[in-house]
């Protein structure tokens, strides 16, 4: 009998822990330890933001779920790995203290066989004096943070039916954050909104980015073919924003937030500041405030985790000028660099170095988008590890991981621009790989053929369609293996 | 640092019919389904 431990119950986490329930056979045990008591779609956070859904409509409740698949579910935060033991236990485990309100601050150890580090990000909002919701700035992180910001647009939209303008800024709150198509997701759809409301003309929609040029979206851009030509996603982007009169502060770093201004540095070095009336600025990630100890009791976190926070695995972390990066630096088995049978998955996996060129101002800030590691690409990860796992389960600890790397993976992205079954509108992208291969595709670093974009009605019937599909995969109904992540 | 904005002022516009393909119900159900056909092709391609 083994016993497989999954810290975190978000995209990667919850898919590895159904799959692996699925593979295992019924002697071993799945084990989900997370702090929340619900599943959140979390694109369709953007909807919720724009009160377009509710925060039920984008959750579910996660315990009637493990207990129909006989999964075992603790409502509790993971604070520290001893994958060697302790002197307290001496198989290898985890310590977590409870969230779940029955049980709430109580302390408990899991011991496991196998364990997956897949905790997500830790929104650091804290990186930026004054950023966030307990600050000056709104969020649509998660589903609670998106029902506030939903009704801090009416009301802004209610000034501007009053006739007072408006100043509308949504991009990101830091110079090093990453996720800048979520944040154009909610650019677009909020000013979707303000025309439906017909009030566009009263508000200044400003997109704020810690981008280089429009399209970057922290992949360094990609290049489409199209009617016998490569355009760039920036022409594509910037069309975007003409077209809808968006406008665009690029290469910033929000220095600082006081009510209704933001300070910020560009890449050139100049300190600025921008009024607001309404802010939706999303945090830069940090891992999950994890510690690691070895059989010892001696702490070795530095070891385990990346300054960031994220979990070192297989991938190249000597630091390499850009023009050194390879394809192959991505890791592919995100088996732990220090403990065997511990691995690291979507976002809590830390990579290698960025994918967009990094860069510097004069005085030392780096404003760079950090690599994202969006849900396909996460899904597929936790799915990877499980069947490693399941793998090695059933035939022994020497049996080859699977692999699945970013640099050899793509992913589908559909950004929302406006929601409605008749005048919505999305631009769909697919890019393959994720992680530019300059070696494979010598030209663009991506393949021509599999990297598109489109702009229209369709791309937001995907949107509401992989909503609907992937909250049924998550709660696990009949044939949701079938359903790719 | 203003070029954003100059770059965004000298990006294309959408021609009238661009505009309305993308909002034209027959037409966006073929996209519907090419897209969902490429993207699929893509994750198999990725899959390992
Ligand atoms: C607003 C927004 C919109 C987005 N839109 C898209 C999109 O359209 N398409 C797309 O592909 N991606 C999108 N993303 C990115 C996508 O949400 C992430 O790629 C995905 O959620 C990453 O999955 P994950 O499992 O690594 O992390 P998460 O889904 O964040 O899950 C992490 C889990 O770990 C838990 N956890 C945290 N700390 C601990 C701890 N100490 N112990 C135990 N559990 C812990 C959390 O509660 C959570 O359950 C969006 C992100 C945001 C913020």
């Amino acid at each position: 009998m083994a016993r497989v431990v999954v810290l975190g119950a978000g995209i990667s986490g919850h898919t590895a822990a159904l799959h692996l329930r699925r593979m295992l056979g019924k002697g071993d045990q799945v084990v989900v330890v997370s702090p929340n008591s619900k599943w959140n779609w979390i694109p369709s956070n953007i909807w919720v933001g724009v009160g377009k859904m509710t925060s039920d409509q984008v959750t579910f409740p996660l315990a009637p779920i493990y207990r129909r698949k006989g999964i075992e579910f603790h409502q509790a935060l993971a604070t520290a790995l001893y994958p060697e033991g302790s002197s307290d236990v001496a198989s290898p485990h985890v310590a977590i203290t409870y969230t779940d309100p029955a049980r709430v601050n109580e302390s408990a150890t899991l011991s496991y066989d196998y364990l997956i580090n897949a905790t997500g990000p830790k929104l650091n909002f804290a990186a930026t004096p004054g950023l966030g919701p307990d600050g000056h700035t709104l969020s649509v992180c998660t589903a609670q943070h998106a029902t506030e910001t939903a009704a801090r647009l009416a009301a802004v939209i209610e000034r501007m039916r009053n006739g007072e303008r408006q100043r509308l800024v949504i991009g990101v709150g830091h110079g090093t954050c990453t996720c800048e198509g979520a944040a154009f997701e909610y650019t677009f759809n909020v000013e979707h909104e303000l025309r439906a409301a017909g009030v566009r003309e009263m508000a200044d929609v400003t997109y704020f980015t810690n981008e280089y040029e429009l399209g970057d979206f922290g992949v360094g851009g990609m290049v489409f073919a199209q009617r016998g030509f490569e355009t760039t996603s920036k022409m594509w982007t910037e069309s975007l924003f003409r077209e809808r009169g968006v406008h665009a502060v690029l290469q910033a770093h929000v220095e600082m937030i006081e009510p209704g201004v933001i300070h910020y540095e560009q890449l050139d070095g100049t300190k600025s500041t921008l009024e607001f009336d309404f802010a939706m600025l999303l945090p830069p990630f940090r891992g999950a405030d994890l510690q690691a100890f070895d059989a010892t009791g001696q702490e070795v976190s530095s070891e385990v985790f990346a300054p960031s926070g994220f979990m070192k695995v297989d991938a190249n972390y000597a630091a390499t000028p850009y023009e050194e990066w390879r394809a192959e630096d991505w890791p592919s088995t995100y088996e732990s660099a220090r403990f065997a049978n511990v691995f690291g998955v979507g976002i809590a996996f830390a990579p290698p170095h960025q994918i967009s060129r990094p860069r510097t101002s004069p005085n030392g800030t780096v404003i760079t988008p950090a690599p994202p590691r969006t849900g396909m690409p996460s899904g597929v990860m936790g799915k990877t590890v499980a069947l490693t796992i399941a793998d090695r389960i059933k035939s022994g600890e020497s049996v080859a991981p699977h692999k699945a790397s970013m640099a050899t993976m793509g992913a589908a992205c559909v950004a929302s621009a406006g929601v409605g079954l008749r005048n919505g509108s999305a631009a769909a992208m697919t890019m393959y790989p994720v992680v530019p291969d300059f070696q494979r595709y010598p030209e663009t670093g991506r393949s021509l053929k599999d990297t598109f974009g489109e702009i229209g009605l369709a791309g937001h019937w995907i949107k509401y369609m992989l909503h609907l599909v992937f909250i049924y995969k998550a709660k696990a109904r009949p044939l949701w293996f079938m359903i790719p992540e | 640092m203003d070029n954003a904005n100059a770059s965004i002022a000298a990006a294309p516009l959408p021609t009238g019919q661009t505009l309305r393909r993308r909002k034209n119900l027959l037409f966006q159900l073929w996209r519907f389904a090419a897209i969902n056909v490429r993207m699929l092709t893509m994750i198999t391609k990725g899959s390992h």
